[in-house]
């Protein structure tokens, strides 16, 4: 009986890793292809067989891209912006989070519908008003305030903060109380160490947001040099003609670092989740 | 996420209130302290939402009831709202829009609650690999894969079309038949996101205890009564948090069919409300009628989720 | 030209090129000191760039920096800015023409009028052709210099023509052109398609064209009326639907145009004239199997000019600069030899009439079987009819791609029907009545 019940899931292992494979594959055949066409030159692409080895340009597409829109450089510039404005944005968003799951306090239903309700509003409608107000009424623009500060306000952040310190042991921070220990020791070296996992995936999200993040800072990263990647991306893009093979090999290298991140962050996250789910 | 799954996304009267009443007994002082503490965790945030959200949706709100078509712009309380009533253009991204919500959304959350599951299988191997391949997509940058897909839907030559060639069925005009573009944008969307609502699933899934479903695999439960009376119920706060979010989401849609149909394609058979916002807004220039389409955008967005949120409560013991 | 026609251009060129040297700007030209920053797109800062060296000899103490920043990026940061009162604005700003309109309706103090900088502008103004200045002019307010145009032609493969025994000389009208067509396609078999329908975002590429040459736009002249249901935008749709009920299109936009053309599939283009560098550098291997010819008419004799796209530079009010600025837009755009260097570089069509006297229009083009193919598109620019766009026109332009799009593919409704249609959907959209 035994031997059927390890056939049986080794038969189950086989299908479920096996069945997904397909699947996976198709998942990941548009990143595939984005790097391949990173090697082709510009005509290749759209030729009517799809290519699906990789061709001789990259290195001409890539000094293109460089040559044109500096893009080392900038590629250095949303590192370091996105860098700063996830610890940033961690630290507001958590401590924002903590506010509304642990404390009951005058203005709290009215503050949380606020931040709901932030989340509805479309951010087209916003950022011209948005610029208008940083650089005519706060003489802010092209500072690094400008850039990195307004979007450090992610109401999801919040939301998702909120949700993982609802199911922290009040048990634990009522004894940190009792022993004298002021809000913020409680905050920082009990309450976040303990949702480290969460921690690590809202990392992923906002660094990801801000990574991608395009409008604003074409807007407010204007100084020389100080161009995000996705902007030198888009400086590529003419009326009619766009340099498709550079815009891949410049789509390729941003989703790098995207992904160092996720590999690094990827064992806090999960696996600590099933460690930290305490009753 | 933890065992929050279990408390649910509704009220915030949630988690420390009872506990906090028993230490503010103990002293005036620790009680000031105690009470100003949730405003001093709040101030950061609130501040930069203060100085660079709060006028900015004041302003465009006031903006909306504006005509500012004319020099110098002039105050129009109806001009711009009265004109959502018989825009054309206005109710086919509406329309647009919804059937993106109608179809898109379940059809996402169920793949990824699928895909959570699978990755939660203790049968499963290579986990990481497969984590990876459907999480990546959510970190790749739109202008690269909005082209990709370009090329795979091209209707003349694309990848999609030889398959279909193959398989003996006709080949659609992906990208440029009215009927079609709304598919391709909706097939890009899953792809995108499936995997990031399923590793947000899955964090869910892994608090839920092991012994449930010994247990139940004890009394006998086939593998679909384990998933439909443990998994989906336990999970629930967490594929509506999802939910709301993808609700959202959508009534903001802009980045697939901008991209991939190039600004909504010939015909605006892909134009949504965040496409029509967009191009009110930046391209014709009138501020005061974009800022009437986002607030109708936010104001369906708040009662879908208010709607959605509702849904759930009315189960919670 | 006839040789009295040679000697009264040479003529009217020396007189041109007075009148330029009178109408420069009183201030002595090495007096002007500065930077100027510029915004445009790649192609076209190519160009402007490549214009900057013989600026700086006319000028040397004026730094020239030509930021090459994407066409979105461009008009998005423009609209920005503008918003702002004029914060982080370059000195002189590339706007297309069809997307000005909006700027000086939304932002009239934006920008400058040209020729409050300089008494003798209005005179240099004067040279370009009027299509060019129709919508850069608010009032009595020239907002911006007209710098490059799209002149109309058709693009065609001289052996496919020839294959099927079609004379391009022959095609004096548009159903010439589909008989041609249909010959055409006839001969080279069913991969080829005569012309391709460009239809990237917008499917009204086609009908703009033609009812440019027709007289007709949305709107009329003066951006008061809705005129998209006149007789000659009805004219130019049926003939549209003509054409691709002959089965002649191939449906494709941009970048599936030239990779049909670099596969042969495609026997033809009718688009700007700006278009030429983009075949030419996309298949060079096809040298000498091109030629161009102007637009067929609606009736034999007709109008067999139009003009699709083309740009203009501005001065913004917040330039600390303004005068080098000026200088600048001056010699890059209102000198022809500057539009010639442009023309070589970057394939930007000249909009100065005079630069049809350049050695350069008048040598036979290699790749375009030794045709003068600068001097066919030039001669089309004196009849070019002018076309307001009106700070509604992204929104006409998206009312009528809807319907036209319902139309071509066959819902049963006549070209007038459906022109109605969108004019009272215009009118609807933008408060102007429809003309009678």
């Amino acid at each position: 009986m035994l031997r059927t019940i390890e056939s049986r899931r080794r038969w189950g292992t086989w299908a479920l890793t096996g069945g997904l494979a397909p699947l996976a594959l198709l998942w990941l055949a548009p990143l595939y292809l984005m790097a391949v066409f990173a090697t082709l030159p510009d005509y290749a692409i759209f030729s009517p067989d799809l290519p699906l080895t990789p061709g001789g340009n990259l290195l001409e597409n890539w000094t293109f891209l460089d040559d044109t829109a500096n893009f080392g450089r900038a590629m250095l510039n949303s590192i370091g912006i996105a860098a700063v404005s996830t610890v940033l944005s961690l630290l507001l968003t958590s401590m924002a989070g903590y506010a509304f799951a642990r404390f009951a306090f005058v203005g709290k239903q009215a503050a949380f519908s606020l931040l709901v309700a932030s989340l509805t509003v479309p951010y087209a409608v916003l950022i011209v008003p948005q610029y208008v107000l940083v650089a005519r009424d706060l003489d802010l623009s092209s500072t690094w305030i400008a850039v990195i500060v307004p979007p450090l306000c992610y109401s999801i952040g919040v939301l998702f903060m909120r949700q993982t310190f609802l199911s922290l042991p009040q048990e634990l921070l009522d004894a940190a109380r009792i022993d004298g220990a002021r809000e913020g020791r409680i905050f920082f070296s009990i309450a976040l160490p303990l949702v480290r996992p969460s921690l690590a995936a809202l990392a992923i999200i906002l660094f990801l947001a801000s990574w991608n993040n395009y409008l604003w800072p074409l807007l407010v990263a204007t100084q020389p040099g100080a161009r995000t990647a996705p902007v030198a991306l888009g400086s590529l893009i003419g009326l009619n003609v766009v340099p498709w093979g550079a815009l891949m090999v410049g789509a390729t290298l941003l989703t790098l670092p995207m992904i160092v991140v996720f590999i690094f962050l990827q064992r806090y996250f999960v696996a600590g989740i099933t460690a930290g789910a305490v009753k | 996420m933890g065992t929050a799954t279990r408390a649910g996304i509704q009220a915030p009267r949630t988690g420390g209130a009872s506990a906090s009443a028993q230490s503010d007994a103990r002293g005036g002082w620790r009680r000031r302290r105690h009470a100003l503490a949730p405003y001093w965790f709040l101030l950061p945030y609130f501040l930069v939402f203060a100085v660079f959200w709060c006028w900015p949706i004041i302003d465009s709100a006031l903006l909306s009831l504006q005509n500012t078509r004319v020099n110098p712009w002039a105050w129009n309380l109806g001009i711009n709202w009265r004109r959502l009533w018989v825009d054309r253009a206005f109710h086919a991204a509406l329309g647009n829009t919804l059937i993106i919500m109608a179809i898109q959304v379940p059809v996402m959350l169920t793949l990824a609650t699928a895909l959570a599951v699978a990755l939660n299988s203790p049968l499963l191997k290579l986990r990481p690999i497969y984590r990876f391949a459907f999480f990546a997509p959510v970190v790749v940058s739109d202008a690269a894969y909005s082209v990709v897909f370009r090329v795979l839907f091209n209707g003349q030559f694309g990848a999609v079309n030889h398959a279909f060639t193959a398989l003996g069925l006709p080949t659609i005009d992906w990208l440029q038949d009215p009927n079609a573009m709304l598919s391709t944008v909706m097939v890009a969307m899953t792809w995108r996101w499936t995997g990031y609502n399923a590793i947000i699933l899955l964090a869910g899934l892994q608090s839920i205890p092991r012994d449930l479903y010994e247990a139940a695999a004890i009394d006998g439960a086939t593998p679909a009564d384990r998933f439909f009376r443990i998994t989906l119920p336990l999970l629930k706060p967490i594929l509506v948090f999802c939910l709301v979010l993808s609700v959202i989401g959508t009534t903001q849609l802009f980045t697939e069919p901008w991209l991939i149909t190039d600004r909504g394609g010939p015909g605006g058979g892909a134009e949504t409300l965040g496409t029509y916002l967009y191009k009110q807004g930046f391209v014709s220039m009138n501020f005061g009628y974009a800022a009437a389409i986002a607030y109708t955008i936010a104001g369906m967005a708040a009662v879908l989720a208010a709607l959605n949120l509702m849904l759930t409560r009315g189960k919670q013991a | 030209m006839s040789a009295l026609g040679r000697i009264a251009g040479i003529l009217s060129g020396m007189a041109g090129a007075a009148v330029l040297t009178l109408t420069a700007p009183a201030m002595a030209q090495s007096d002007l000191k500065g930077e100027i920053t510029v915004w445009s797109w790649n192609v076209a800062a190519t160009a402007l760039k490549a214009v900057v060296p013989d600026f700086n000899k006319a000028y040397p103490n004026v730094k020239v920096t030509v930021e090459d920043l994407g066409n979105q990026p461009v008009y998005d940061r423009g609209l920005a800015g503008c918003s702002a009162g004029g914060i982080n604005m370059p000195d002189v700003y590339s706007v297309e023409n069809h997307e000005s309109s909006v700027f000086w309706a939304r932002f009239p103090d934006c920008f400058l009028d040209l020729k409050s900088l300089d008494p003798k502008e209005a005179d240099l103004l004067a040279k370009f052709p009027q299509f060019k200045l129709t919508e850069l002019t608010v009032g009595d307010k020239i907002y911006a210099m007209p710098w490059d145009s799209g002149p109309a032609v058709v693009f065609y493969r001289r052996d496919m023509f020839e294959a099927a025994g079609v004379d391009p000389a022959k095609i004096a009208t548009w159903d010439d052109f589909i008989a041609a067509g249909k010959a055409v396609q006839a001969k080279a078999g069913p991969d080829v398609k005569f012309v391709s329908n460009n239809t990237d975002s917008i499917s009204t590429t086609w009908f703009r064209i033609l009812a440019n040459q027709a007289g007709c736009a949305y709107f009329d002249e003066a951006g008061e009326n809705v005129t998209v249901n006149q007789p000659g935008c009805v004219q130019a749709l049926e003939t549209v639907k003509k054409i691709s009920d002959a089965g002649l299109f191939l449906n494709a936009g941009w970048d599936g145009s030239l990779q049909a053309i670099k596969a042969n599939r495609l026997a033809a283009s009718v688009y700007g004239a700006w278009y030429e560098g983009s075949i030419r550098g996309n298949a060079p291997e096809l040298s000498g199997k091109w030629g161009v010819f102007q637009l067929p008419a609606f009736a034999a004799g007709g109008n067999r000019a139009a003009n699709i796209g083309g740009s203009s530079l501005a001065i913004p009010s917040s330039s600390k600069n303004r005068q080098a600025a000026l200088a600048f837009i001056n010699f890059a755009l209102g000198r022809p030899d500057s539009q010639i260097t442009q023309l070589k570089a970057s394939g930007l069509v000249p909009t100065l009439p005079e630069a049809i006297h350049d050695p350069y229009i008048q040598q036979p083009q290699p790749y375009w079987g030794g045709q003068k193919i600068w001097e066919v598109v030039l001669n089309t620019l004196s009849q070019i009819k002018p076309a307001r766009g009106t700070q509604y026109f992204a929104e006409a332009d998206s009312i009528a791609d809807g319907i036209l799009v319902a139309y071509m593919k066959g819902n049963g409704k006549s070209a007038k029907e459906t022109l109605d249609e969108a004019a009272e959907q215009i009118s609807a959209a933008t408060g102007l009545p429809v003309a009678d």
